[in-house]
């Protein structure tokens, strides 16, 4: 089960009008798409994305790219579970109330486990070998972990566990997160991936959905388990593929949004597109391939430490560290510095961008600075405290 | 003092009748209805200390009529009441706060609103036997 339903405010203004797993992410993939090869590549064939705000582009991606690689003869699926408003009358209240309102799909179906993710991570994982560990330990729930400086864990889940794995201590979002025995400078982060037993999940978000807590796995159901002393163990993430890096990231949030595009421009990086042995699926629409070309007067375009999907046209302009969407277009002498440009987005002669992330279709005007000057560009667009500016779809220039 | 009130959602005629006689006798105070639609519409109109709901009903089931008490009072105590002691593998019936099956001897009952009751420190009434000795 697959929690795709956020609203996506910590994405915002990127997730006005489409949800959040459907954003698009290095250049040709959709958020969604990390999680979803996970499970085909774990040989996990039977999914329900739980979704509830404008999910129709999600909903025509993931039918697009999914459809053909499942079996419905072999029973294999990927379903989409928006709120049905039967058992109880609301919108899912928190990730624990999505599952709540959704018991009668593990009814119906009986499976011992359950795989619970989420749809705005990006990471390469074996899951069959978490539930391998799960069935092992005998435990109602296992969580993934990764290490972490821990000043990084604040606005994480941080996990302690005793020497046998068992999860001993859960702290969501600490403003001092505890350190590791050992290594009082990392932190044990939970990664939002889990496993639990059927029946635990069932009872456990039932007992909360007569709470007025927040209905929140991170903030309410786990803290609870782990204080009542339940066997909740910590599995340490192993990255899937050819890759050694423990790469795992929270793209949902901008900062993270636009981080994790600078880390796919590193000449090598830690998530591996490029490994075939653990493939990351999507939908390719049919475009031409990227295209690099001279201005006039042979002024040499110059891209480098950048992902060009299909369909771009670079002329004559300097690229670097940026991550293009399919059908970009770059006009000559323009400068795009560590700049995520989405579908067809067109950047005019002479412009400048630099750290700025700009959503699909939206045309640059000719000679457009943005970047160079943070507080000019905070009067027209969001710009975060880490000086990334959003220029969100159906801007106008003046 | 006010007496305890217990809303009974049953179709069946008889059994309905039977709980509402029973419970009167205990001393509580009761509205017995015949559906999930009339049980949701009681529970607007007045206060009520415990459910004992029914699970198959035509219409809006016991499941169905569960999930919309609690979507109006999630701290209600609702009692399912079935014939079929299966019921309990229900994932869907996991939210109620207790499961008592159907019988003429109603002594389970009692004792499981009694134990709702306590739960919110309220004491429930003495059966009147008990209260005659």
């Amino acid at each position: 089960m697959v929690l795709a339903g956020g609203e996506g405010q910590r994405l915002h203004p990127l997730t006005s009008g489409r949800a959040k797993p459907g954003v698009r992410f290095g250049g040709t993939y959709r958020m969604i798409d990390f999680t979803l090869s996970n499970c085909i590549n774990s040989g996990m064939r039977r999914i329900h994305l739980l979704t509830q705000y404008a999910s129709t582009s999600l909903s025509r991606h993931v039918r697009r790219t999914w459809a053909s690689r499942l079996s419905d003869d072999m029973d294999e699926f990927v379903d989409f579970v928006p709120p049905q408003r039967l058992f109880a009358d609301r919108w899912y209240a928190g990730t624990a109330d999505a599952i709540f309102q959704n018991l009668f799909i593990l009814q119906e179906e009986r499976p011992e486990c359950v795989v619970l993710l989420s749809g705005d991570h990006a990471y390469k994982m074996d899951y069959e070998a978490m539930l391998a560990y799960h069935l092992e330990v005998g435990a109602e729930l296992t969580m993934a972990a990764i290490t972490v400086p821990r000043e990084k864990a604040t606005q994480l889940g941080v996990l302690e566990a005793d020497d046998k794995g068992r999860v001993v201590g859960f702290l969501e979002k600490p403003a001092d997160p505890p350190g590791m025995p050992g290594r009082p400078e990392l932190s044990l982060a939970n990664m939002g991936v889990y496993i639990w037993s059927t029946s635990a999940l069932a009872e456990t978000v039932s007992t909360d959905s007569r709470t007025n807590s927040a209905h929140d796995f991170g903030r309410d159901i786990i803290p609870k388990m782990v204080q009542d002393g339940r066997p909740v163990y910590m599995y340490e993430f192993m990255p899937a593929g050819r890759s050694p890096h423990k790469y795992w990231r929270d793209i949902g949030t901008i900062e993270g949004y636009w981080q994790a595009h600078m880390d796919l421009v590193a000449p090598v990086p830690e998530l591996d597109l490029y490994d075939d042995t653990w493939p990351t699926y999507t939908y390719k629409p049919p475009l031409p391939p990227a295209k690099v070309i001279c201005g006039q007067d042979f002024r040499q375009a110059q891209v480098h430490d950048s992902l060009l999907s299909a369909g771009c046209i670079v002329c004559g302009a300097d690229v670097e560290r940026s991550v293009l969407s399919p059908s970009v277009r770059v006009q000559p002498e323009a400068v795009i510095k560590e700049c995520v440009l989405m579908d067809d987005v067109t950047i005019g002669e002479g412009a400048y961008l630099q750290r700025v992330i700009v959503d699909e279709g939206v045309a640059i005007p000719a000679g457009y600075s943005i970047g160079a000057n943070p507080e000019e560009d905070a009067k027209r667009f969001v710009v975060t405290d880490g000086g990334i500016t959003i220029v969100p779809r159906r801007v106008m220039f003046e | 003092m006010e007496k305890l009130r217990i809303l009974v959602i049953e179709d069946d005629d008889n059994q309905r009748e039977l709980y509402k006689q029973d419970l009167v006798w205990v001393g509580y105070d009761v509205i017995a209805v015949r559906s999930g639609q009339e049980g949701l519409q009681a529970l607007r109109e007045q206060p009520v200390d415990v459910v004992l709901l029914d699970i198959a009903m035509p219409g809006m089931d016991g499941i169905e009529t569960l999930g919309k008490i609690l979507d109006y009072d999630n701290q209600m105590p609702v009692i399912l009441n079935t014939a079929y002691s299966s019921y309990k593998d229900d994932f869907m019936t996991w939210a109620a706060e207790a499961y008592v099956i159907k019988s003429h001897d109603t002594t389970e009952l009692h004792k499981a609103i009694a134990a709702v009751l306590k739960k919110r420190g309220i004491q429930a009434p003495p059966e009147p036997a008990e209260a005659s000795e």
